[in-house]
């Protein structure tokens, strides 16, 4: 080969490959999501989907905030299909900036209604309640019973000593500070006065909503509130963790799916949806340990999961109210709470 | 300057490249950044102060400036004395080969390792329950949240910077000087302080300048470890943006964050401006004993250096324990499953990322060379605003490279995000700047008459490059090569912003692994990545000692960029 031909074809490879890497992945049965929940529960549960419909799913996993974000940047020109997981309220402020497109998938009408958007701009594939989480050796050397009340937490022994999420980026923490403002009987200051106390004993908020079960797991934090799937989580990896819940109540926050407006693949999107928010996605949970409570009445919830909820006081938070405060409430608990000069 | 600079008039290929560079740098820094102002200063087409006021008059905003002002000052100001002490002591101490492979080992391992393995490690060891903090000193309330750990973190960082920039120098300054003095009568602390001291200033200048613009641009160490007390501003755009959905505050305080890195930028060219014609000029003096440093003095560097060591090597290898046990903290037993995890679920963010890395490696090293060879070389109009542009995203903090890449380049015909490119060309332009300075460096070693005579006989601009002044340049183009690899293996701030469902990259596993509990995967990929790193880096070590183009220049020298 010449020199001047071996150049040029090298030149041709060079251009196939930045075509290449230029041009996004465009296989016909592949579906693109978001997903919100963290890998380890959306890798199985997407392999599942894979294997019953032959669609495989390209996805990658953000934090809600950065997820949203995401999505709103690529608004003239959606990368994904899908937003798959993550609480209700990421998806309230969603349809705000107009990212969803409504769909109603066969099981919407059997939802109750707290586990879908009217016309269908979200519908729920799970249920995820908020508990208490305290590490067992803290309790024991500062000989505390586990916390049963909101009070309890406010206990100077607690001082520095817990982790919880921060409102800027975590669904977790709004679902807890509307819980707060729920047991306070919607009374805004009295929650907010509660807030303050609390935030004494706080040691870090974290940015994602599980990002204190491992110092409490390892007991450089006591305790903290999480959802009760990261908690089991973490008491399933073997840290000496307990779960607890507040006598005056704690609040659950359903986690939702959606399908993304411009869409490139909305039938796949759909197909996806269909099956989530079917007992073929939820009835799966268990086998593979994942803790969340199933949002399709026809699926039931997991003796051992069952177990640990067993007298617990919980409440749905109100979607309506949450989605109506929940900017100046953010931004209250920004100002009063985090900010907040000791 | 000399003959060699020439007019472009009569040389085609010069105004080709020089043409190609601009449609590059400008599609690739000047638009994205167009875009970012244009977002953060215009509402409805119109010039709008208003939300610039309402982020900068929160007094939130505020404090995270003046935080991160002061967190850079004193990560400068305690990584430049961290990074003296190795200098001095590898360039004084009278070290033999093997000290001195371990002090180089020892400063080289924070530099390549992702940017928050650091963090992880102190938040076990520091914490109320840290194994330090706690289970050796017994210490109760230890935070490990704040800006005490968060300098210390920053400072085992980034000190190794200092001590690259401040070794040539150093060792640059004749001994024969210091003999002088010597025997004038002048006592060893007098020889140090009068003689030693003033020579390396502008050493200090440089080096306090880099690591205040590198903990400026820090996003990671801070987001774990500043906690609530101590917001910084890079940490503060990330979440106005992803947590508030408010692209334009994120682009406001990433301005706001433009200002002291501007400032530190054109003062750190001044320094350097004038510290740059500083060579080692004529035949080096006979070697001289080094009497400069007291026995009991060496001992204590020794000591010292060696206490900093031991302070690294603890933290990594908790990593490293961590990336082999079931689960940190709780179950201590040995296994490979992490391993396991990261080469299975995990290989498709090594594949990415060792495919990014490598594509944008050599292109980088390209970029470089024929940058700081045509600035440096060459006259054209518009020569200093192209060295300038150049510099641009380099001296950027990375969130706002990353959101305004994110912003420019997401709508058609433009439509970059999701591929492999936009995080390619976010690494080679923003990281080939080192391979810029490198080049211009040794160009101004090399005398210009040699380019002169092969253009005397005849020889086109593109000729001579080729064979005359490239091969001269070769090692610049391994440093520049080798910081861009380095940099696309561990970096994060930008990129977090560009990956897609179709390329990931480790570093962003890592920071996800660690928010989801997945401790083991986290550190097995810091593991990896430092393996990787290390294997290159010896490799181009390799490369560049077989090539002996005598230009002398060490790449780890080069990397205190």
């Amino acid at each position: 080969m010449s020199r001047a031909r071996a150049g040029r074809s090298r030149l041709a490879a060079a251009v196939l490959t930045a075509v290449a890497l230029a041009s996004p992945a465009a296989a016909a049965d592949t579906l693109n999501a978001y997903s919100i929940w963290p890998e380890n529960w959306a890798r199985p549960m997407l392999q599942e989907f894979e294997k019953a419909t032959g669609i495989k799913v390209n996805f990658v996993r953000f934090s809600s905030g950065e997820a949203l974000a995401r999505v709103i940047a690529e608004k003239g020109n959606p990368r994904v299909d899908v937003l798959f997981g993550g609480p209700v309220e990421t998806f309230a402020a969603g349809i705000k900036e107009g990212i969803f497109e409504p769909y109603k998938p066969p099981s919407f009408n059997s939802l109750p209604a707290r586990f879908k958007q009217a016309e269908g701009y979200w519908v729920a594939i799970a249920d995820d309640p908020l508990v208490f989480m305290t590490n067992a050796k803290f309790l024991k050397e500062g000989s505390l019973k586990p916390p049963a009340s909101w009070e309890d937490l406010l206990n100077p022994a607690y001082k520095a000593m817990l982790q919880m999420a921060d409102a800027r980026t975590s669904g977790t923490a709004v679902t807890r500070i509307f819980s707060i403002i729920e047991v306070n009987g919607r009374n805004e200051d009295k929650a907010f006065d509660y807030m303050k106390k609390l935030r004494r004993n706080v040691q870090v908020y974290t940015k994602s909503g599980g990002g204190g079960t491992l110092p409490v797991g390892l007991g450089q934090a006591g305790g903290g509130i999480f959802f009760i799937v990261d908690a089991l989580d973490t008491k399933a990896k073997g840290y000496d963790v307990i779960i607890s819940f507040p006598r005056e109540g704690i609040g659950t926050s359903a986690e939702a799916i959606a399908l993304l407006k411009g869409a490139k693949n909305p039938e796949l999107g759909k197909k996806l949806i269909d099956w989530a928010t079917s007992p073929a996605m939820q009835g799966l949970y268990a086998k593979h340990k994942i803790n969340f409570v199933p949002a399709n009445p026809e699926v039931k919830v997991e003796p051992g999961l069952a177990e640990v909820l067993k007298g617990a006081k919980i409440f749905p938070i109100d979607d309506a109210y949450a989605g109506a405060n929940r900017k100046h409430v953010v931004e209250r608990w920004i100002n009063e709470v985090l900010n907040a000069k000791e | 300057m000399t003959e060699a600079v020439r007019r472009p008039g009569r040389d085609p290929a010069l105004w080709a490249t020089v043409l190609v560079l601009w449609a590059l740098l400008g599609l690739f820094v000047l638009f994205p950044l167009a875009r970012l102002s244009w977002l953060a200063f215009f509402e409805g087409g119109r010039l709008s102060l208003d939300h610039v006021w309402s982020i900068l008059g929160d007094p939130n905003h505020r404090q995270a400036f003046a935080n991160s002002v002061l967190l850079a000052a004193l990560v400068g100001a305690g990584g430049t004395a961290l990074g003296f002490l190795f200098a001095y002591t590898a360039a004084r101490a009278g070290l033999g080969r093997g000290w001195l492979a371990a002090l180089d080992a020892t400063t080289l391992l924070p530099l390549v390792s992702p940017p928050f393995t650091t963090a992880i490690a102190m938040i076990f060891s520091f914490g109320p329950r840290g194994l330090i903090t706690y289970h050796l000193l017994g210490l109760k309330g230890a935070t490990a949240y704040g800006l005490p750990s968060t300098l210390f973190a920053e400072t085992l960082t980034y000190f190794p910077i200092a001590y690259l920039t401040l070794r040539p120098i150093l060792a640059a300054i004749d001994p024969n000087v210091e003999d002088m003095a010597f025997s004038l009568g002048s006592s060893r602390w007098r020889v140090f302080r009068t003689v030693t001291l003033p020579l390396a200033v502008p050493g200090f200048a440089n080096a306090f300048l880099l690591l205040f613009a590198a903990s400026l641009a820090d996003f990671a160490t801070p987001l774990i470890l500043a906690g609530n007390s101590f917001p910084v501003l890079p940490t503060q755009a990330y979440l106005q943006v992803t947590g508030l959905l408010d692209f334009k505050g994120g682009a406001v305080l990433s301005f706001a964050l433009l200002v002291p890195a501007a400032a530190i930028y054109f003062l750190q060219r001044y320094w350097v401006g004038r510290g740059a014609y500083v060579t080692v000029t004529g035949k080096a003096g006979p070697a001289t004993l080094i009497k400069s440093v007291a026995p009991w003095a060496r001992w204590l560097l020794l000591a010292a250096c060696a206490a900093v060591a031991v302070v690294i090597a603890y933290l990594y290898a908790l990593l490293l324990y961590a990336s082999v046990v079931m689960a940190f903290g709780a179950n201590h037993a040995l296994t490979w499953r992490h391993y396991h995890v990261i080469f299975t679920e995990g290989l498709k963010a090594i594949h990415d990322t060792l495919i990014i890395a490598g594509i944008g490696m050599p292109l980088g090293g390209l970029f470089g060379v024929l940058v700081g060879y045509l600035v440096a070389r060459r006259r054209f109009p518009g020569r200093r605003a192209m060295e300038m542009v150049s510099m641009i995203n380099y001296a950027l903090p990375g969130t706002i490279v990353g959101i305004a890449y994110l912003i420019a380049f997401n709508d058609p015909p433009l439509a970059l995000t999701g591929t492999a490119l936009i995080i390619i060309a976010c690494y080679v332009f923003r990281y080939s700047p080192t391979g810029i300075r490198a080049t211009v460096a040794l160009l101004q070693q090399i005398d210009p008459s040699i380019e002169e005579a092969s253009q005397g006989l005849g020889a086109r601009s593109g000729l001579t490059f080729r064979r005359v002044t490239l091969p001269l340049i070769v090692p610049a183009f391994f440093a520049g090569l080798g910081v861009v690899f380095i940099r696309s293996m561990t970096a994060i701030s930008a990129t977090i912003f560009l990956v897609s469902i179709n390329w990931t990259l480790i570093t962003v596993r890592i920071l996800e692994n660690m928010t989801e509990l997945s401790l083991g995967p986290a550190a097995a990929f810091s593991v990896l990545v430092v393996a990787i790193v290390f294997a290159v880096m010896a490799g181009i070590s390799w490369a560049l000692r077989r090539l002996e183009t005598g230009g002398g220049l060490r790449v780890t020298s080069i990397l205190g960029g």
